[in-house]
């Protein structure tokens, strides 16, 4: 038997690409090495708690009014999911200043609000608006192979090489305005220094024009929904698979960790490039490896789940999210961000915009804690688990002291997922949770664009490490594009 | 050159100035790679507890390849995986020695369970050398800084004490800053595991202390009877953290006690180490298992679990726990009716006819997707 397409990985980029095949009739076999699908987007239950491993901000999905691309590839798939709208309700904390605020509503009452106290600014941010809708369609024109026309998309080449911070900046934003528009910075994973304006505005765009929703059932109800109709419509799926090599010949054969061989004509990776070049692909590929050692693998992270024996509204935890920085001028906090027990996170409550997130009168609170280094490197294995918990004890102590709520007494469960537990599970190289990290001409808009020139024969890459980055909705669209890309080849 | 291809060669030219000789590992790429699901270990020591206990002290097996052993935390398991005749079954075991001496090995303690297949191969066939593999450490029970209070009370029923010796090392070390009270129930003193340990422990380390009582003779030195409230009381602070190891019939009664001492649910914890299910009558049924590139076809009875069932069959499914919690056996049903007692299953997964083999029997016919 010999596959059109094998998958390497079932996270949602694998997902989306095989749904993407089986729908255009192709023979395609998923090899996933866990024994669940989902990757980094997953579900686990400890004691009466479920905990949803990720996608607490799914961008790009919008409603019934603003339809996201998100929204419009489900439709697309006939994948059906319940959704809420999260309307911005965060609580940001500036540790240097003290200063904290809320970011409540619509993105105009941000606009509005900014206005009031810098005149002049709604001007501004409204042009920014303009050009960021504008941006977009240029993006989404590269994505389906098309060259944006250069005197329709001006804005598109006059800010194509730029840096989000230096254009804000030529704008005359005002800093302590770009501050506030770039707390999602850590959402993206790279500082506005370091993110193409490109890349920046594309997000603005998802941001203000296509509603970011939560799922009102876990992840691994969605995660489930995308498999049953892969399957239905004839697609293959092995769990408890991991492939440990790859013959890159004319009909590729897969080898996996059980002593089974696969074959198929075409494979594409769930995965890091890099983790597959290091570690499946014997032959060497000297562009790749060089473009590779250039690149900047993603931040890593340390994931603390909890669960309280209270509901939110005792526990005065009102706000979905809760950010701290030690600055909100991202390119000064990230050089913060290099030691185990650093000031900058962010926090989810679920409970606040979706009840059903836990039982009754408990209430999840989810705390991430970011590194842009080895931060682990210095330490002693043998020390892991008492850092694991110090590091956990240290996030909780902050957020309690930063947002005045008690935590600990509340705690019934407590999970802790670190870069070792991300590599183990997800191969994800270095436990990145962003893929690589955007920065200078590795941002989205130089791996769209470079796309066809990179191309090793037979081997496609989807998910966080691809074209779009890391996100619920990037990696499932990077499923479709990639695809996409390949299925018009073939014809 | 128009601006896309500037941009596009500023990318390429970037990427030249770097090596092209292999991709480095980063950091935790490298542990990883150290890092292996299973272990092969070898026998350095068995102790004779009592007449039906024995300890197990395990080193690394370097010849096959394992040359340290993965740390773990007091309260944390082993399975043991064992090919018995032709057939491959797994068994649990609590590790009972200290978690910061890893360099003197794993202990694990198993008693003898009358016609228990691992368990009498064990302590009958096994001796110093032989080797062994197992799983790397896991499981959730213990003691957590920050989850719990620092006033730690332990129930252990028989040969549940395993995990509370450990936390006794780590405790005695200064690795966790509570103090631990453990409440040791057992039939005779000829059953007290770890006696030795356990007078050490009273007699140097201020913040542990073992309680011992003998639920069927009466001696000096013991508490008579099973673990009561009048025993528990003194012990009991305003806060307090319990931590319980043993049979259900014990965590049964133990629930009822704290309750009276209003000690709220999220401070109680189990390690579950037994499924206890008899089905009214006895038949057998038949088992379809649909694997990768094959099937199987065998017989399953209403009193064995669909895991017990293929390991007779000689299939290799996989299996930590054994009790529905570590989901490592999960599996999806897609036909026949079937029992399912406990564990701990996402809704999103029931939904979908996933099952725990581990602790699933069958009451029809039954067809199981697993992928092996």
């Amino acid at each position: 038997m010999i596959y059109d397409y094998i998958i390497i990985g079932a996270g949602l980029g694998g997902l989306s690409a095989g749904l993407n095949l089986v729908i255009n009739k192709k023979k395609v076999l998923i090899l996933e090495k866990n024994s669940l699908p989902g990757g980094l987007f997953s579900t686990f239950k400890k004691g009466r708690f479920e905990f949803d491993t990720s996608g607490y901000d799914i961008y790009n999905y919008g409603n019934l009014e603003h339809v996201g691309e998100l929204q419009k590839l489900l439709n697309k798939y006939e994948i059906d999911i319940d959704t809420k709208v999260i309307p911005f309700n965060s609580r940001i904390k500036e540790l240097s200043t003290k200063k904290e605020f809320e970011l409540k509503g619509e993105f105009e009452d941000l606009i509005l609000e900014l206005g009031d106290s810098y005149p002049g600014v709604i001007e501004k941010l409204k042009e920014l608006v303009k050009i960021s809708k504008e941006i977009h369609e240029g993006v989404e024109k590269l994505l389906i192979d098309e060259i944006p026309g250069e005197e329709e998309y001006t804005n598109f080449y006059k800010y194509l090489d730029k840096n989000a911070l230096d254009v804000l900046k030529e704008m005359k934003i005002p800093k302590e305005v770009i501050n506030k528009l770039s707390i999602w910075w850590l959402d993206i994973g790279s500082p506005l220094n370091k993110l193409s304006f490109i890349d920046f505005m594309d997000f603005l765009e998802k941001l203000i024009f296509k509603k970011d929703v939560v799922l009102c059932n876990k992840n691994l109800d969605f995660i489930m929904k995308l498999v049953n109709k892969y399957q239905a419509l004839g697609g293959k799926i092995y769990y408890n698979s991991e492939v440990i090599n790859i013959i890159n010949e004319d009909i590729k054969i897969v080898e996996t960790k059980d002593g089974l061989q696969y074959k198929g004509k075409y494979i594409i990776c769930d995965l890091a490039k890099r983790y597959v070049f290091k570690d499946l692909i014997k032959d060497e590929y000297k562009d790749v490896n060089k473009l590779e050692n250039a690149r900047t693998i993603g931040a890593n992270g340390v994931v603390i789940y909890l669960g309280l024996n209270k509901s939110y509204e005792e526990l005065g935890l009102n706000n979905y999210k809760y950010y701290q920085f030690v600055t909100l001028d991202s390119g000064t906090n990230i050089k913060y961000m290099n030691n185990l027990n650093h000031n900058t996170w962010i926090g989810y409550v679920p409970n606040v915009v979706n009840e059903n997130a836990s039982p009754k009168n408990t209430t999840i609170l989810v705390l991430k804690q970011i590194y842009f280094d080895d931060v682990f490197k210095n330490q002693q294995a043998q020390d892991y688990e008492t850092i694991r918990n110090d590091i956990a004890d240290n996030l909780i102590s902050q957020f309690e002291e930063a947002f005045m709520v008690d935590i600990k007494e509340y705690i019934e469960e407590i999970s802790i997922a670190t870069p070792f537990t991300i590599e183990r599970i997800t191969n994800s190289v270095n436990g990145s949770m962003y893929g690589y990290m955007k920065k200078g001409y590795d941002n989205s808009i130089h791996r769209i664009i470079s796309y066809d020139d990179e191309e090793i024969a037979g081997i496609s890459f989807v998910g966080a490490s691809s074209l779009l980055g890391s996100g619920v909705d990037n990696t499932i669209y990077s499923g479709y594009s990639v695809t996409n890309r390949l299925l018009k080849e073939k014809e | 050159m128009t601006k896309i291809d500037n941009l596009k060669k500023e990318r390429k030219d970037i990427a030249k100035t770097y090596s092209g000789k292999k991709i480095k590992d980063t950091y935790i790429d490298g542990v990883i790679k150290n890092f292996q699901d299973i272990q092969y270990v070898k026998i350095k020591d068995i102790i004779e507890e009592t007449n039906d206990t024995k300890s197990f002290i395990l080193v690394p097996d370097e010849d096959k390849g394992t040359r340290e052993l993965a740390s773990f935390r007091a309260g944390q398991y082993i399975s043991l995986k064992m090919f018995i005749d032709g057939d491959y079954t797994t068994r649990a075991y609590s590790l009972s020695s200290a978690p910061n001496k890893i360099n003197k090995g794993y202990r694990i303690t198993i008693k003898r369970v009358p016609n228990g297949l691992v368990s009498n191969i064990m302590l009958d066939d096994m001796k110093i050398g032989d080797g062994l593999t197992i799983s790397r450490p896991m499981g959730d029970f213990g003691y957590n800084k920050v989850r719990d209070e620092k006033n730690v009370i332990g129930i252990a029923g028989g040969s549940g004490i395993t995990p509370f010796i450990s936390l006794a090392y780590e405790v005695d070390a200064g690795l966790d800053d509570c103090n631990l009270t453990v409440f040791y129930s057992v039939k005779t003193e000829d059953d007290i595991i770890f006696k030795k340990e356990i007078e050490y422990f009273n007699k140097h380390c201020k913040k542990v202390k073992f309680v011992m009582t003998l639920t069927r003779e009466e001696k000096p030195g013991y508490l008579k009877g099973h673990i009561n409230k009048d025993m528990i009381e003194p012990y009991i602070k305003e806060f307090n953290t319990v931590l319980m190891c043993g049979p259900k019939a014990l965590y049964k009664t133990m629930n009822e006690i704290l309750g009276e001492f209003n000690i709220p649910r999220k401070c109680v914890h189990y390690e579950n180490f037994m499924v206890d299910f008899l089905p009214i009558e006895e038949k057998t049924y038949e088992l379809k298992v649909i694997l990768k590139n094959d099937f199987k076809i065998c017989e399953c009875k209403s009193n064995e679990t669909l895991l017990v069932a293929m390991e007779k069959a000689g299939i290799k499914a996989p299996s930590l726990c054994r009790v529905g919690i570590c989901g490592y056996c999960r599996s999806v049903i897609l036909d026949g009716k079937i029992k399912m007692i406990g564990g701990n299953m996402e809704k999103a997964l029931a939904q979908n006819d996933y099952i725990h083999p581990c602790i699933t029997y069958p009451e029809s016919d039954v067809v199981l997707r697993l992928d092996i």
